[in-house]
């Protein structure tokens, strides 16, 4: 939005508006201060000395330099096991949602006979559903249980995703542009694929981001869905390792892959304090890197989806 | 002979059948692309619906769904008569209602705030990094929480030490829980939630603060007398869809800070239902848990949206 003379800097502020202004850069400090600084600990902690941290020294900057953490990670097989397995669901479960919401919300965003029935077979499902143990019952009786297939499945679809997927394509397609197209002789399949698709760039985007992180994410549905350990995702094995109050069972994991004399047994326990560090860092840097290398296209495209929706 | 009828065959009134067919023909492309989508809410949330039947029954896997004991509606007064239902209740109804009163005006300020602020690269910055939080998973922050509140090595309590306090063992304390459960979700998710708002905000008419410029209006004006009256239609929507979820619990997140210790407060219907029917597999009982909880929301919702309704602002549907 341009600035137009009247507003901005650009004439002379009243007394009262420079103080507000003034205490609102202060708020904003402050805010970004709280935003950022439980992720600037975490990221300090992962590179320092087990000992640092413990001592309380790792505030504002990494003390003792130190990779072993990240030694201790690498080293995991189990961790890494289920970062592949999160892989595979994340990118066949993004590109299942995001071809399913795609094709689904241009359907909606046209005009056919039966419109108000689907509308309301798909917006229903957000006031009424049938809880967590008839979904797990159904998911069993369809033979998914304990399959990663079912992982790929189970939420792929979200009522709000499609509808700002088709406010957005209500709002940057003009129907004029569909009249002109079936003129040269498109159909809906050709000027769904041809036209609607390659134009729907920033919406295609932002739904790869939601999907995908919302994916990447999930620890619950395997807790709910999975049995073999083999399958399990990565936040469902980051829980065991970093969100759990006794630290002995949680350590084990860490300990396994060293303990094999009484000096690798001290020394694993004082990597297990750092590797907590180090696995967020490992696993929460996919998510908020796409989502950073994403943002141009986000804010943009959400405000137009939501808008209307 | 039987009468013909002829005005069915005259073109503007086509036999239904002809018409359903005219219609196939002309819209068949859009049934196919909608036909995933369709599929899934079918198999996926219309399945689950048609077993929601368990809770009148006594579930037993030989019998299958349908074919298990009607017990009527012996499964919902077992829970109402639960050595832990009022403590479920009020736990699950606090939590969602202390997350409310502070989630629902807090995006609300920071976006009008955001929206505010002059210089375009710290305002940009600024949006850029509340929205960072967002992307953390929830198995993440409950592990940060875990870290950070550590009585031992946890930078909160390294904090309250050199101030001269005594240490707190945050997580096994059960008055923590609907703080730090509130808290985080409003680290993570506040500065997401702006972003409604501030659409409503960029979508202003600039010309509107330019006359309300021109007749002396301050920023504080600006904001109460254009920002807020502009806001409230979005205000009254996400009230709405959040009133709906008074009864219904976040059981992830509740499931991870749960310890033996903040039992008392930690205890909320979708982590009972996780532990008694997933893991102890209670299914009759924990169904007909999920289906009470499922309807009180239901009727929250319509309810709240009548009565938005009714005051002439906004409606959901």
């Amino acid at each position: 939005m341009k600035k137009t003379a009247f507003s901005g800097r650009h004439i002379i502020k009243s007394r009262g508006d420079r103080l507000f202004d003034g205490i609102n850069l202060g708020f904003w400090i402050l805010v970004l201060a709280l935003t950022l600084y439980p992720l600037w600990i975490i990221i300090i902690a992962s590179v320092s000395d087990p000992d640092a941290i413990l001592a309380g020294r790792v505030l504002i900057w990494p003390a003792d330099f130190s990779m072993i953490g990240y030694q201790a990670v690498f080293k995991h097989k189990e961790l890494w096991n289920s970062y592949f397995n999160a892989l595979i669901y994340t990118l066949f479960g993004t590109l299942l949602s995001v071809s399913v919401t795609m094709m689904g919300a241009y359907g909606l965003s046209r005009k056919f006979t039966g419109k108000k029935l689907v509308n309301f077979i798909i917006v229903f499902t957000m006031f009424f559903t049938g809880g967590l143990i008839p979904i797990f019952l159904n998911v069993r009786d369809l033979g998914l249980y304990n399959t990663r297939a079912i992982l790929i499945l189970i939420n792929s679809v979200s009522v709000w995703n499609l509808m700002v997927a088709r406010t957005y394509m209500q709002s940057t397609l003009p129907n004029e542009l569909y009249e002109a197209a079936v003129i040269d002789g498109a159909n809906h399949f050709s000027y769904f694929f041809k036209i609607v698709l390659p134009l729907s760039g920033t919406i295609i985007a932002v739904l790869s981001v939601y999907y995908g992180v919302a994916r990447w994410n999930d620890y619950f549905s395997a807790m709910v869905f999975i049995r073999d350990r083999s399958k399990l995702p990565l936040q469902t094995v980051l829980r065991e390792i970093i969100a759990t109050l006794t630290t002995s069972t949680s350590n084990e994991s860490f300990f396994s892959a060293y303990a094999d004399d009484i000096k690798g047994m001290t020394d694993a326990m004082r990597q297990a304090a750092v590797a907590k560090y180090c696995t967020i860092v490992v696993s929460t840097g996919p998510a908020v890197l796409l989502y950073l290398f994403m943002q141009k296209y986000f804010v943009k495209g959400v405000m137009i989806g939501s808008l209307k929706g | 002979m039987k009468l013909k009828m002829p005005e069915l065959n005259l073109p503007g009134h086509p036999k239904p059948l002809t018409r359903i067919a005219r219609c196939v023909s002309r819209d068949w492309q859009i049934y196919v692309l909608l036909l995933p989508v369709l599929i899934y809410f079918i198999v996926f949330h219309y399945f689950p619906m048609y077993g929601v039947q368990i809770a009148f029954r006594k579930y037993r896997f030989v019998d299958g769904i349908s074919g298990s004991q009607w017990v009527g509606l012996k499964n919902f007064k077992d829970f109402m008569g639960a050595y832990y239902f009022g403590r479920l209740l009020s736990n699950t109804l606090l939590l969602n209602l202390y997350g409310l009163l502070w989630g629902f005006p807090i995006p609300i300020i920071l976006a009008i705030l955001l929206n505010q602020l002059d210089r375009a690269r710290f305002k940009k910055f600024t949006q850029t990094a509340i929205y960072v939080p967002h992307f953390i998973s929830t198995a993440v922050i409950a592990g940060m929480l875990y870290l950070f509140l550590s009585p031992s090595s946890g930078v909160v309590n390294y904090m309250i030490k050199a101030l001269g306090g005594t240490p707190i063992n945050f997580m096994i304390e059960a008055s923590w829980f609907r703080s730090l459960y509130i808290i985080t979700d409003i680290w993570q998710h506040a500065g997401w939630n702006t972003i409604l708002y501030l659409a409503a905000l960029t979508a202003i008419d600039p010309e509107i603060y330019e006359a309300a410029t021109i007749d002396g209006a301050n920023k504080r004006q600006k904001i109460l007398y254009i920002d807020i009256p502009y806001l409230v239609p979005i205000m009254v929507m996400v009230f709405i869809l959040n009133a709906g979820g008074l009864l219904s619990s976040n059981t992830d997140k509740a499931l991870l800070m749960q310890t033996s210790g903040n039992m008392s407060t930690s205890d909320i219907i979708g982590v009972y239902v996780y532990t008694m029917g997933i893991q102890g597999g209670q299914f009759s009982y924990t169904a007909a848990i999920g289906l009470f909880v499922n309807i009180i929301n239901f009727f929250m919702i319509i309810s709240v949206n009548w009565v938005a309704r009714r005051l002439g602002e906004t409606s959901l549907f």
